[in-house]
């Protein structure tokens, strides 16, 4: 099945730092535990919130999650599966947001 | 034409004590200590001397706000570090003409009142460490430094501290991170470091040429330096003219602040080699904006820069040659500023790794009109953002060369 939604996951020092790559992982179990055949994880080299990290970034649907912790993830599967916004990790500001979604529509990374 | 800092007008060997004396080395530290600090401060602002490690400031006035800023200890540091890519003047300086260097620093030392000197020197630089470690012993002995410098009431302390050589080690916050003990990474300004520097307390950071130019000014009068450049800038330069460059006489030459930049390049250095044609100029070279190739005679002032459009930095000239790509020097630079960003600012990474990212993409024929315009987006959103001044840097090379050569940018479009 074609890939339908992407999570871009930041592994730059100060997410990684803050956990990202074991949270990547995490991640991609969970999808593969759901049966999402159409949700990757990628890692991302910088989103440019690191006081926010660890972030993820959900494309091409644009949804931004910040200060991801292991026990938010099946929150954010749920809404992979088609369940609501997870509002409390919703706290990037627009100004960023609207820069990396429009460098993410050039389909440069 | 006599310079400045190299009297005999070239290179040649490192420059003793006895010969530096012989040539009027230290009697400006002597005449210097019958006077007042405030004199020193008033000849080198008459003078218009500017820090010669990129950024310009006025040093008369830098020493001034450092004097007068109330808490004590104060401290001096020569800047040594030179960690951009291309630069080895202050090396030169330091090798050659070490006398002058701890002379000039001496002096500074004494016009802020420093309690101690500190020589921040690139760790790579093992011979100029070498020679202004041996300089130090003889002017110590001479009197020049230490306690009651040449029986005045003025108490010096001189320490040379390796730098460490990675591209922010250089800004001068983080400098005084490094003497510090800690890591080179740049602090938020303000405060400033004449006000809260090293160890939180008044500190004047002076680029090493900067330093170098003050004994003889202190010698032969503030008349005599305006007598070298312009109005607006008095004295000279050090301009580096590397091998890299496809000159025929590579080498750092000392020019007055005016001088057309085609003498510098066809004069002292004898133009390209094999007959080569200039495509454009980065005056400044990695962080300056490319002037095109009919701007050669602009003169290296730093108004005159900016009227054309860019900057002069620290002297670095690079020249980009007919035939030579645009974009894989910008992959090399904008690789170059996403390596070096020391990390500790959100955007600065962002920013330099997205440019990065970016150019490569342009260079394997990705570079579409979509990509193109992220450049100027991603700049212009970390504008003013970061500590230092590292995440500005990428910028004029890569709007310019966007304004100038968009040529380049769609040939490599098209073959994708």
């Amino acid at each position: 099945m074609p890939v339908s939604q992407s999570c871009l996951v930041c592994q730059n020092i100060d997410c990684k730092s803050r956990g990202s790559e074991q949270l990547a992982a995490e991640l991609q179990q969970k999808i593969a535990a759901k049966g999402l055949t159409d949700v990757d994880v990628k890692p991302y080299m910088c989103f440019g919130a690191c006081q926010e990290g660890p972030n993820v970034v959900i494309y091409p649907e644009k949804n931004w999650y910040a200060h991801v912790k292991s026990e938010d993830l099946d929150d954010i599967v749920a809404h992979l599966e088609g369940g609501p916004h997870v509002q409390r990790l919703d706290t990037i500001d627009s100004s960023l947001k609207e820069l990396i979604y429009q460098l993410l529509d050039t389909g440069a990374f | 034409m006599e310079g400045i800092l190299f009297p005999k007008g070239v290179v040649e060997d490192r420059e003793g004590l006895k010969e530096y004396q012989a040539r009027g080395g230290y009697t400006a530290l002597t005449k210097a200590l019958k006077g007042s600090a405030d004199d020193v401060i008033n000849i080198i602002s008459d003078a218009g001397l500017r820090g010669h490690g990129g950024a310009g400031f006025p040093t008369g006035k830098k020493w001034q706000f450092t004097r007068e800023a109330p808490e004590l200890p104060r401290y001096l540091v020569m800047n040594g570090g030179e960690d951009e890519p291309g630069s080895h003047k202050d090396r030169v300086l330091l090798e050659n003409l070490p006398h002058l260097v701890i002379e000039g620093t001496v002096l500074g030392a004494y016009a802020i009142g420093a309690a101690k000197a500190y020589l921040y020197i690139n760790a790579k630089y093992e011979a100029a460490i070498k020679s202004v470690n041996d300089a130090l012993g003889e002017a110590r002995t001479a009197g020049y430094w230490g306690e009651k410098v040449l029986g005045s009431s003025y108490d010096l302390d001189i320490e040379i501290v390796a730098a460490p050589h990675n591209y922010v080690a250089g800004e001068d916050t983080a400098v005084l991170e490094v003497i510090e003990g800690k890591q080179p990474l740049p602090r938020q300004k303000p405060p400033f470091p004449v006000t809260v520097g090293l160890f939180g307390k008044p500190t004047s950071v002076n680029n090493v040429e900067t330093l170098a130019n003050v004994p003889r000014i202190l010698l032969k009068g503030a008349d005599w330096y305006r007598g070298f450049g312009t109005k607006d800038c008095p004295g000279t330069m050090l301009f580096s003219l590397n091998e890299t460059e496809d000159v025929k006489r590579p080498g750092i030459y000392e020019l007055p602040f005016g001088t057309p930049l085609r003498y510098l390049i066809e004069v002292c250095g004898g133009g390209l080699k094999d007959g080569k044609k200039i495509k454009a100029i980065m005056p400044g070279s990695p962080s300056s904006a490319y002037l095109p190739a009919d701007k050669i005679d602009t003169p290296l002032e730093p108004n005159a820069m900016r009227d054309a459009g860019s900057m002069l930095g620290c002297g670095v000239v690079h020249i980009v040659r007919e035939g030579d790509s645009i974009v894989d020097e910008l992959v090399r630079i904008t690789g170059f500023f996403a390596a070096e960003s020391c990390g500790q600012c959100a955007a600065c990474r962002m920013e330099t790794n997205t440019l990065s990212m970016l150019m490569t993409k342009v260079q394997q024929g990705q570079g579409n009109a979509a990509i193109l315009e992220q450049f100027g987006k991603v700049l212009a959103f970390n504008k003013g953002k970061g500590f230092c001044n590292l995440i500005a840097m990428p910028g004029p090379p890569i709007e310019s060369a966007l304004k100038l050569f968009p040529d380049d940018f769609q040939a490599l479009a098209k073959t994708a």
